[in-house]
């Protein structure tokens, strides 16, 4: 019963959104108001020069709309929060000495591959980082992905090896170094001479500012890419704790 | 304009700041976590005190991000009503810290209580960001920080029921968010730009009024989860009932009504109030839907025996004062909705810190536990009752004030309807409020059950519960120092 | 006829509609979530398919690319916040669900909100056991 009342509910909301999409405008038209506007222009045509990233979209999210990219930073953060204080923080020392294997069952190649294979994917994240104002890539990019290299070598040697590695003295400072780099930033700007979060500073001599711009770009992408790691892991490592404890036979 | 533009941004991120750094702290000292969480909100408050007076009625203060001009940057703008819930913000959020202090300290131990206080100072601020941006995407991610939050702070206890309740939230609140994010998408389709102001004149020149008749319905559909319009309200009496009780204070009293008021930006500042062939239609559902809801809420109220159940309905109910007010489309009415949200924050917070003292001091959550009452918390019982009278909108108190206007505004766009149904609440309202006065102040209880010594709640408990339910005498006596500027507010904005 | 040029838009609506009809429909509530995920990952195809220029080319400027060209950058710059909000959402749902089922033993959500018209019971905030 409760399916089909559902179903029916679902197939009028697509009617709606079909309906929708019947009027919006065409896909890929140079004259759609997305594409034609000058907000959108004049981001493709000035980015270069005025946020000295060579990539349009890292310009926008870290220099234009770098607000938007405090306030997603928040929410990262926000969400390490909510699940620490949901399942707590993994315990430290003697009680995973036993469980120094994880549960799941591994191959050796698939151990030989995984641990040939993580230092390489963290390169490619460091690279992902800091290439973001050149190529596709950029801040939380990389902290993603070097989130996933832990997954991936949490999974296969278990969580006393991996936090071994990235221990909690390591990550504890680090898990809001992506907020507070934000707002060293925005402040710097606002001493600068210029509005918060300002990376042209006014108060200095104009050949000074691409370089200035420069470089506060690449200590936010930074900031947020550590911080975005740390939080993941963390989160990982406060999610795994659960298997590790169960798998800890006294 | 001189260093106070530079005050709402501050007034934001001073509190994500003190979220991030506060874990530090809690690893070094644990005991001044709470006296230092307070620090970020208080300086909050100090600089929205400083910023009265400094933006006119029928002005804003705008604010450019990194010193580019919108559209291209992000615009925090400041107007009247902002402020005006900004500082409603400000202070609910500061009396509700207080109040964890003694009171969190019994639920949650170690590191949760270090992060409880990280959530409760990331949704403060999220609250602040949320209503002070000018930038329709920047609105969603302040609200996703807060309903992060949130979740997370229902959940904190760890008790079953709690987290049931948090994930029943969640199932709600998330696909309400991806709903607003697909009207986003929608409306910048059809537009081509994501700053309010800017939207309010594309939209009226842009010809695709199927998409944005359509866009419409999203935003109000995911924010009205959030604010448990009636029938989308399906979360909050559970979460509300269950989360600890300064949250709930906060979840009930600030949360949604600031989604509330979310309505009332996307409405009156994006699409703008003449834009009748697109938002009309939906407003009339929404009017029909929040009459409903104050229905509803008052009739599931009087039937709750829980008495945090029996707050939490009668925030259903509120919603719909304040939903009312908003289809009104008059001055009048938004004034009265706005008004409601100040006296509703405060009356509803006092409510719920009053039902956390019972809770703290005696254990008793049931209403029929509270019978006698009054012979050992005369103060908390008291203040309960001082509140309820706002709630149910007997002068002098400020639930009167924005009631005749909400009632004023009604008869002014000609809902009739409307006006019974707001009186039919009130009566309602009388019914659920009077029935535990009458229980707290003229039945006595089991024998022995109020007679030990512990005496009523604490300085640290009692004092915001006090301040809060002044408050609501305060702003209504002295309604006459802020209904002309809301008016004209008002005014303006339509 | 439009809906046929914009079918990437179609498949959007199609995605975010199985989402929810998946989050409404399903007992298993990871069978929600993962619904959930596929709402948003609905969102987000729609969001970048917005940006869409016919014969495009990646809005970087290297070569000599041509700026009337590119493709427009903003909604890829809307999606990547975007997509961390909803992985911080998936976070924080999969922590309750780990909670969830270390409390109640069941991964259904007809089982675990079963015995939900009993209202707490008088004690702490913890309404009796912990």
């Amino acid at each position: 019963m409760k399916s089909v009342v559902s179903l029916l509910f679902i197939a009028a909301l697509l009617g709606l959104l079909l309906y929708v999409v019947a009027y919006m405008p065409p896909m890929g038209d140079p004259e759609n108001p997305t594409n034609s506007s000058d907000v959108t222009t004049r981001y493709l045509e000035k980015a270069e020069e005025e946020t000295h990233t060579v990539n349009a979209i890292t310009g926008i999210i870290l220099n234009y709309r770098g607000y938007d990219t405090m306030g997603e930073v928040s929410v990262i953060f926000c969400a390490l929060a909510a699940v620490l204080a949901v399942l707590g923080r993994e315990k430290r020392g003697k009680i995973y000495a036993y469980a120094d294997r994880s549960r799941v069952p591994s191959s050796v190649i698939v151990r030989t591959m995984v641990a040939f294979l993580v230092p390489f994917i963290i390169l490619f994240s460091i690279y992902t980082i800091l290439h973001g104002e050149l190529s596709p890539g950029g801040g939380f990019q990389g902290g993603a992905i070097i989130g996933a290299s832990m997954i991936i070598f949490t999974t296969i040697f278990g969580l006393y090896e991996s936090s071994e590695r990235i221990p909690q003295k390591l990550r504890f400072p680090l898990e809001g170094s992506a907020f507070i780099t934000f707002f060293v930033v925005g402040v710097l700007g606002l001493v600068g001479g210029g509005n918060f979060l300002t990376y042209a500073w006014p108060n200095i001599a104009t050949d000074l500012q691409p370089a200035v711009v420069l470089w506060l770009t690449i200590l936010v992408e930074i900031g947020i890419g550590v911080g975005g790691a740390m939080v993941l892991i963390s989160i990982l490592f406060s999610m795994i704790r659960e298997e590790e404890e169960i798998a800890v036979a006294p | 304009m001189g260093a106070y533009r530079h005050f709402p941004i501050f007034m934001i991120t001073l509190p994500i700041l003190g979220a991030v750094l506060l874990p530090f702290l809690g690893y070094l000292r644990q005991k001044w976590v709470p006296w230092a969480a307070a620090l970020p909100l208080t300086a909050s408050t100090v600089l929205g005190i400083l910023l009265i007076g400094k933006i006119p009625s029928d002005g804003y203060l705008s604010y450019h991000m990194g010193n580019w001009e919108p559209p291209w940057g992000i615009e925090v703008r400041v107007d009247y009503m902002g402020l005006f819930l900004m500082l409603i913000v400000c202070g609910i959020t500061l009396l509700a810290m207080v109040f964890s202090r003694r009171y969190i300290a019994k639920e949650v131990s170690g590191g949760r209580l270090t992060a409880y206080y990280v959530l409760f100072l990331l949704m403060s601020g999220a609250m602040l960001g949320f209503v002070a941006t000018g930038d329709i995407f920047n609105l969603f991610v302040f609200m996703e920080i807060l309903a992060l939050s949130s979740y997370a702070l229902v959940a904190i206890t760890g008790n079953r029921n709690a987290v049931r309740a948090a994930f029943k939230y969640l199932l709600m609140g998330a696909p309400s968010s991806i709903m607003v994010l697909l009207a986003i998408g929608f409306l910048y389709s059809a537009t081509g730009s994501l700053n309010m102001a800017d939207l309010a004149g594309r939209i009226s020149e842009s010809g695709y009024t199927e998409v944005l008749i359509v866009s419409y319905i999203l935003f109000v559909i995911g924010f009205g989860v959030k604010a448990a319009l009636f029938p989308l309200h399906m979360w909050l009496p559970d979460a509300h009932s269950i989360a600890p009780s300064p949250i709930s204070a906060l979840l009930s009293g600030l949360l949604v009504e600031v989604s509330a008021f979310a309505i009332i930006r996307i409405t009156l500042s994006v699409f703008t109030s003449g834009a009748d062939n697109l938002i009309g239609g939906t407003l009339d559902a929404v009017g029909i839907f929040a009459a409903a809801a104050v229905l509803y809420g008052g009739i599931m109220a009087i039937m709750q025996k829980d008495l945090k159940m029996m707050i939490a309905y009668s925030t259903v109910s509120h919603i719909g004062y304040i939903f009312l007010g908003i289809t009104a489309l008059t001055a009048e009415g938004l004034t009265g909705a706005m008004y409601h949200m100040l006296d509703h924050g405060l009356a509803k917070a006092c409510l719920f810190l009053c039902a956390g003292s019972f809770i703290y001091v005696k254990g008793y959550r049931r209403i029929d536990d509270l019978k006698g009452a009054w012979r050992q918390m005369p103060w908390t019982c008291f203040a309960f009752a001082l509140a309820s009278l706002s709630v149910i909108g007997i002068p002098p108190t400020a639930g009167f004030i924005s009631k005749w206007y909400l009632i004023l505004g009604n008869i002014e766009a000609g809902n009739y309807l409307y006006v019974v149904i707001l009186l039919a609440g009130s009566i309602l309202a009388a019914v659920y409020c009077f029935r535990i006065i009458y229980c707290m102040f003229f039945q006595t209880g089991k024998e022995g059950a109020w007679e030990d010594s512990a005496h009523d709640a604490s300085i640290s408990m009692l004092s915001p519960v006090w301040v809060l339910s002044a408050g609501t005498l305060f702003f209504g006596v002295f309604s006459y120092l802020l209904i002309p500027s809301l008016l004209k507010a008002a005014q303006y904005l339509l | 006829m439009r809906l046929l040029h914009n079918y990437q838009y179609v498949a959007a609506m199609l995605l975010f509609c199985i989402g929810l009809y998946t989050i409404i429909v399903r007992r298993n509530i990871i069978k929600k979530l993962i619904g959930l995920n596929i709402m948003e990952t609905a969102v987000f195809f729609f969001y970048i398919s917005l940006g869409y220029l016919d014969g495009g080319i990646a809005p970087i400027r290297v070569g000599g690319a041509d700026p009337s060209r590119m493709v427009n950058p903003i909604p890829q710059a809307l999606i990547l916040t975007g997509i961390v909000v909803a992985v911080s959402v998936t976070a924080l749902a999969l922590a309750l669900v780990i909670l969830l089922y270390r409390q109640y033993g069941t991964l259904d959500v007809d089982r675990l909100f079963r015995d939900e018209e009993k209202e707490p019971e008088s004690g702490t905030e913890r309404g009796g056991t912990a």
